[in-house]
C-alpha cells in the first residue's frame, strides 16, 4: 500500500513533470503527404534534429513519427534577445491504407527534413487491364 | 483510390517569417533561424546600414505530377528583416545553413565589445 502511494506521488511529482522545461513543450511539425503510383512520400519539417533523435514506427497501419528536439548548448546562455524556435518532444500520427509493404520503408534527411518513402504493395498499384472483346 | 482526399496541382506560394533566436556572447551577435527545405543557393542575405535581410524559398517538395494528400509545408518563401544596431562590424559577417538552420555571425565592433575597467 505504502509503494503504491509512492508510486502515485512519483507519477504525479516524479521526473515526467516540470524538472525539465523542455519535457513541458510537446509540438507536431508540418507535414506534406503525396501519394505516387508506386509509393507514398511523406516529408516531415524537423529542423535541427538529430536523426538518432527521431523515430518512426509502424503499428497496425498507424505512421508515428516521433522524437525530442533538443536545445543547443550555446543558446542556453545567459545574453539571450529572443527564443522564438521550439524545443521538446514532437509527434504526428497517420493512419496509412493497408497496402503499404512495412519491410520497404526508407527515411533521410535533408536539409532539416525528413523524408520517407513507403512503398504500396503490388495489389495497391493501379493495374491497366485489358478486355478483350469477343 | 481510398485514403486520398483531394488532387491538387498547384501549391499556394506563401510569405513565411521563419521563427529565430537571438542572443550574444562578448564579441559576436548570432541568429538561428529554422528554414527547413530550402538549400544554401535559395537563400539570399543581404545588409543594409541598418537591416539585415534574409530571404529562401522552399520549392515545390513534393513531385508536381503526385497526388496531394496533405500539404502542410508546400511551397514557401521565407522572409525576415532584422534592425541591426550599431556595434556590428559589417566585415566580420557570416552565415552557415546546415540540418535546415541558417546560423548567422555578427562580429562586434571593438567598441561594442564589453570592457573591463580598472578601479585606482
Amino acid at each position: 500500500m505504502q509503494r503504491e502511494i509512492n508510486n502515485m506521488f512519483d507519477r504525479f511529482f516524479g521526473d515526467d513533470v516540470a524538472t525539465d522545461s523542455a519535457k513541458l513543450t510537446t509540438w507536431a511539425p508540418a507535414v506534406d503527404i503525396a501519394e505516387h503510383d508506386d509509393e507514398y512520400v511523406v516529408k516531415v519539417e524537423l529542423p535541427g534534429v538529430a536523426k538518432d533523435e527521431v523515430k518512426i514506427t509502424l503499428e497496425s497501419n498507424i505512421l508515428t513519427i516521433s522524437g525530442e528536439k533538443r536545445q543547443d548548448k550555446e543558446s542556453k546562455k545567459e545574453n539571450v534577445h529572443r527564443m522564438e524556435r521550439v524545443y521538446g518532444s514532437f509527434q504526428r500520427s497517420f493512419t496509412l491504407p493497408s497496402t503499404v509493404r512495412s519491410e520497404k520503408i526508407d527515411a533521410f534527411f535533408r536539409d532539416g527534413i525528413l523524408n520517407i518513402s513507403l512503398p504500396k504493395a503490388e495489389e495497391a498499384k493501379p493495374k491497366q487491364i485489358e478486355v478483350h472483346v469477343r | 483510390m481510398p485514403g486520398t482526399v483531394a488532387k491538387r496541382t498547384e501549391y499556394l506560394n506563401v510569405i513565411v517569417a521563419p521563427l529565430a533566436d537571438v542572443y550574444e556572447t562578448d564579441d559576436v551577435f548570432v541568429v538561428k533561424l529554422d528554414m527547413p527545405g530550402t538549400t544554401k543557393e535559395e537563400i539570399s542575405l543581404s545588409i543594409s546600414s541598418s537591416r539585415l535581410d534574409i530571404r529562401g524559398t522552399v520549392g515545390a517538395i513534393l513531385a508536381e505530377n503526385a497526388g496531394i494528400i496533405l500539404s502542410e509545408i508546400g511551397k514557401k518563401t521565407y522572409q525576415r528583416v532584422f534592425n541591426l544596431g550599431d556595434g556590428i562590424d559589417r566585415d566580420r559577417i557570416t552565415a552557415v545553413y546546415e540540418d535546415g538552420i541558417l546560423t548567422i555571425t555578427l562580429g562586434k565592433t571593438e567598441e561594442a565589445k564589453p570592457r573591463n575597467i580598472q578601479v585606482n
